[in-house]
């Protein structure tokens, strides 16, 4: 419970604070921090435009989505405290609801026969595709290390001790990090900021979409943001008291956002038809962190 | 005594049927099929329902003459399989009904069909009956004869003859396989008795007789490189047929290789890692082809492989774990196969049944033509949506339990601590490997969903499609219904395959099945968080309802980005969908174009075409060069098929000679 609440908590500023970098860097004064929430309310008191193409698909996509994110948040523990659901093998679950959301969100896209949105959404299948082993080889590997096969379990006993287990937490870092540009359409995969279709992947999908639902599809990336900067934070977090891991907590969202938002400053946009490759590079990085678990088990022989 | 009373009904039942369905008035014979198959489904579900609660079934017929002794066994893996031949049979014959409508002039052929249906059924259920390998052989060839003059319902047209034709040889080699093991297994043990199998396996090295066997069932399952009848059969077949075929032919397949593992002896951790990665192999092949192909029910067909091989990856889990005596993975990976077999003959069933509807109405296979049927046909867009979903692992139904047991193997799999790192990185690997899978399959049925229903029609078709019958879409509700039930309530099927598995497996490795208790209530907490989840997605939709109720709606036209004649061809297309896909992996899927270069002198270039196609690798690559080379050999023969009956009476009399002199002299 604690999870989800400090979740939505770090989501209302997570997307305002990588703005703000931005600007700063790029010597604008920039927007306050809570501008993307105040944006996404403003949508939530409009009214909408549908394309004639569409079809139910269309209406329901949206919240589909929305809900996919809320449920797959309630999956994230807190440190030792568990999320509202638990049990073993609860990360398979929060990749597949993800999965149900992503899957709405691209027919949703080709429900309105353009051929810019087909694009993104196909786009959008295929790296989510690519990223989707580097996720379960990560988590399969610190289910290796600590014998444990749920989210709260395996972070709550994981433990930095040896030299290689300091390297496999940055490299581990590193993973998450880069799954969560990669879900959340951010460089280097993708530019949020184009101003050209042609290369857009998220964006162009929801290129139809208005009001209400273009609100919640753009809280949806919001939340995700903080669901994967708190799976991030949850490897730092160990079984320290509450009274640290809350500090530790938002430290490391806003620590996240800023190293996006620098990111996104100093960065270009990877080649589209470079993306999948790179992206498919994070599954040997993941395999990398395995073969270390491996060594540190001294499973080499 | 009620059982073999039953037993000879199941056995009557269908020679009533073929000798009653054709005197039956026209109209009534479809109906008279589904009524018999209904009366077939009774007879033989009610024995196993018995052998799966505890009561296995036993009838020996004693002393036959060719046979020796025949034992008819049903226990409780054969009743897992009966029940689910039932339930696909029962729903494609009422499917059947409405989809045979519009052949209705061919009343002949129409007869025959329902005849072969009823045949079809009942050889199935022999096949998981009989434990006589003699016997067994029988019924697998007539099983595999009326399911081939089932597919070439059609067989005017060329090329579902050639289909049908594929299919035919394919089968056969798969039987020359089976006999040639049942045949050995003879020859060592004396007897055609499936138990002579596990006598042989005791006192003989199991990789080859393993091998034989898998190569028998495997042609039938469609694993790599055994599979490539699957995707001509599938689309040559009338849809209700197809997904008959496909929820159930080729899991008579993995029932001979559960059948067959379960009875191993030795090698176990050799054979059980290399069908697991023969499996995971199996799996992304056939879902990157059915990523790229355009004919829809060929893309099913490729699923089809791609769902073998997710079966096939938790029956290798449960061979390792019967090899390193660990009963958790053992369990869990039969359990997991056992439970992706019941599901994806449904969920495959549903998708050929409303790929079929859609076929019906529009008359062809190509997605590329179509689009925009979602507001036609929304039943249908709906029924093949949650298909999709269901067959894409994707929670609240059924296709996430199966797998997410699977997953719960792998990890338990990485786990083991006596593994040496090599085993554990078999494991970890095929656990992403599942992982792409499931990617892979989104991005197939993402594509196939939207390219079928969404976006505005690409093509003018003949007639103008609409919603089909309600007697094709009844099965199609029921088998959601189901589905919904295993994703809701996976513990009450979970704890039936346990039951299944503590009576099949030998006890020396099952020490104690109370440790799985655990295992039932994390079913039940995955139901209740599916359930959940449902109610949450329904909840979310709403709030959103109700607070824009009163919002304005503007109806206009779709954005395009600034033009202004947008035309329904300007679509993105299936092909350009997973294009990018293709290109990246273009070694294992690869594209023939077929198109003719613009030559210089060409100054008013003519209409000319452009044709792409993909290929499938092992066939082009491999068994297509192969049978060249053969037929290239063979045509240095062929003086002696002159055509003139001269040379033919000569040859005759050239043997007959050779016989009587090799009589003479005593050369023979």
């Amino acid at each position: 419970m604690i999870s989800f609440i400090l979740i939505i908590l770090a989501s209302i500023f997570f997307t305002g604070i990588i703005i703000r970098t931005k600007s700063i860097v790029t010597g604008r004064k920039g927007p306050g921090i809570f501008q993307p929430v105040k944006d996404v309310i403003r949508l939530w008191k409009k009214g909408a435009v549908y394309s004639k193409t569409t079809s139910f698909i269309f209406q329901i996509a949206p919240s589909i989505y929305f809900a996919s994110v809320l449920m797959a948040i309630m999956v994230v523990p807190f440190g030792q405290y568990k999320g509202i659901i638990s049990f073993e093998g609860d990360f398979v679950f929060f990749a597949y609801v993800l999965a149900l959301g992503k899957f709405f969100s691209i027919i949703s896209a080709l429900d309105t026969g353009s051929s810019f949105e087909g694009m993104g959404a196909s786009r959008e299948a295929l790296y989510s595709m690519f990223a989707e082993p580097a996720f379960f080889i990560l988590m399969g590997s610190f289910a290796l290390l600590t014998g444990k096969t749920s989210f709260q379990e395996i972070f709550a006993s994981l433990h930095f001790g040896s030299s290689i287990s300091y390297i496999l937490g940055v490299l581990a870092t590193f993973v998450l990090a880069m799954i969560t540009m990669v879900e959340n359409s951010r460089m280097p995969i993708d530019d949020p900021k184009t101003h050209l279709e042609l290369t857009m992947v998220h964006e162009v999908m929801i290129l139809d979409n208005s009001g209400f639902d273009l609100g919640m599809i753009l809280y949806a990336t919001n939340l995700k943001f903080a669901m994967y900067g708190a799976l991030i934070a949850n490897l730092f977090m160990g079984s320290f008291p509450l009274y640290l891991t809350i500090p530790i907590f938002f430290g490391i969202q806003i620590l996240f956002a800023i190293a996006v938002g620098l990111l996104e400053s100093f960065t270009a946009r990877f080649r589209m038809n470079h993306n999948a490759q790179y992206i498919f590079v994070l599954s040997s990085v993941s395999l990398l962190i395995f073969f270390g678990v491996l060594l540190m088990l001294g499973r080499f022989n | 005594m009620t059982d073999s009373l039953l037993l000879s009904l199941a056995l009557l039942l269908p020679i009533a049927g073929m000798i009653s369905i054709p005197l039956l008035p026209h109209p009534f014979r479809a109906k008279a099929n589904f009524v018999f198959v209904l009366l077939i489904a009774a007879a033989t579900s009610i024995p196993a329902v018995k052998a799966l609660t505890g009561n296995a079934v036993d009838i020996v017929i004693s002393k036959t003459l060719v046979f020796g002794n025949i034992s008819l066994h049903i226990d409780s893996l054969s009743s897992w399989f009966i029940l689910i031949i039932n339930l696909t049979c029962i729903n494609g014959a009422f499917y059947g009904i409405g989809y045979m409508k519009k052949y209705d002039q061919q009343r002949a052929n129409l007869s025959m069909h329902w005849i072969l249906f009823l045949l079809f059924q009942s050889s199935m259920l022999w096949v998981c009956i009989i434990q006589n390998g003699l016997f067994f052989l029988i019924a697998w060839e007539i099983m595999s004869i009326s399911s081939l003059l089932l597919v070439i319902f059609e067989h005017h047209r060329h090329e579902i003859l050639k289909a049908g034709m594929n299919y035919m040889v394919q089968m056969h080699i798969g039987v020359a396989f089976l006999s040639v093991a049942f045949i050995w297994v003879y020859s060592s043990e004396g007897s055609f008795d499936f138990s002579a199998i596990g006598n042989f396996f005791s006192h003989n090295q199991n990789v080859w007789l393993f091998l034989l066997f898998f190569a028998g069932f495997g042609i039938k399952a469609g694993f790599i490189p055994l599979h490539s009848w699957l995707p001509h059969a599938h689309p040559a077949a009338p849809s209700h047929i197809s997904g008959v075929m496909s929820g159930v032919i080729v899991k008579m397949g993995i029932y001979g290789i559960i059948r067959i593992a379960l009875m191993l002896k030795s090698d176990l951790i050799l054979i059980g890692e290399s069908l697991l990665i023969l499996s995971i192999l199996t799996g992304i092949y056939g879902i990157l082809n059915a990523a790229v192909h355009r004919d829809f029910k060929k893309m099913l067909a490729y699923c089809t492989i791609e769902n073998i091989g997710i079966i096939g990856a938790g029956i290798g889990l449960a061979i390792i774990g019967m090899g390193m005596n660990n009963s958790f993975l053992l369990v869990i990976g039969l359990s997991g196969a056992l439970l992706h077999t019941l599901n994806h003959s449904l969920f495959k069933s549903l998708l050929f049944f409303s790929s079929g509807s859609v076929y019906q109405q529009t008359h062809t296979r190509d997605m590329e033509k179509l689009g925009g049927l979602v507001h036609k046909m929304p039943q249908t867009a709906a029924l093949f949506l949650i298909g999709s979903l269901a067959i894409g692992g994707l929670p609240p139904f059924n296709g996430f339990v199966s797998e997410f047991i699977l997953y719960t193997g792998f990890l338990h799999g990485i786990k083991i601590p006596m593994l040496s790192g090599l085993h554990s990185t078999l494991m970890i690997l095929s656990f992403a490997g599942l992982a792409i899978i499931g990617g892979l399959s989104l991005l197939t049925f993402t594509k196939s969903f939207g390219t079928i229903f969404l976006g505005s029609p690409r093509r003018q078709l003949h007639h103008n499609p609409s919603e089909v019958s309600l007697v094709m879409r009844l099965p199609q509700f029921f088998i959601v219904a189901v589905m919904l039930s295993i994703g809701i309530f996976p513990q009450l099927y979970f704890s039936a395959v346990l039951h299944l598995i503590t009576s099949v497996v030998p006890s020396v490795q099952l020490p104690d099945v109370s440790i799985f208790q655990t295992t039932i209530t994390l079913m039940a907490e995955i139901g209740i968080y599916s359930f959940m989840f449902l109610c949450l997605l329904i909840l979310v939709f709403l709030i959103r309802n109700i607070l824009v109720r009163n919002r304005t709606v503007i109806i206009n036209t779709t954005w395009g980005c600034g033009y202004i004649a947008p035309h329904s061809k300007m679509q993105y297309t299936g092909k350009s969908f997973s294009k990018t896909l293709g290109k990246l992996l273009g070694f294992i899927v690869t594209e023939k174009k077929k198109y003719t270069e613009l030559k210089a002198e060409e100054i008013f270039p003519q209409a000319r075409k452009h044709s792409t196609h993909y290929t499938d690798f092992f066939e082009d690559n491999i068994f297509n060069k192969v049978i060249n080379r053969l037929i290239h050999g063979m045509g240095y023969f062929r003086f002696i098929q002159n055509g003139r009956i001269q040379m033919y009476v000569l040859y005759g009399v050239f043997f007959i000679m050779l016989i009587f002199l090799g009589t003479l002299f005593g050369f023979i």
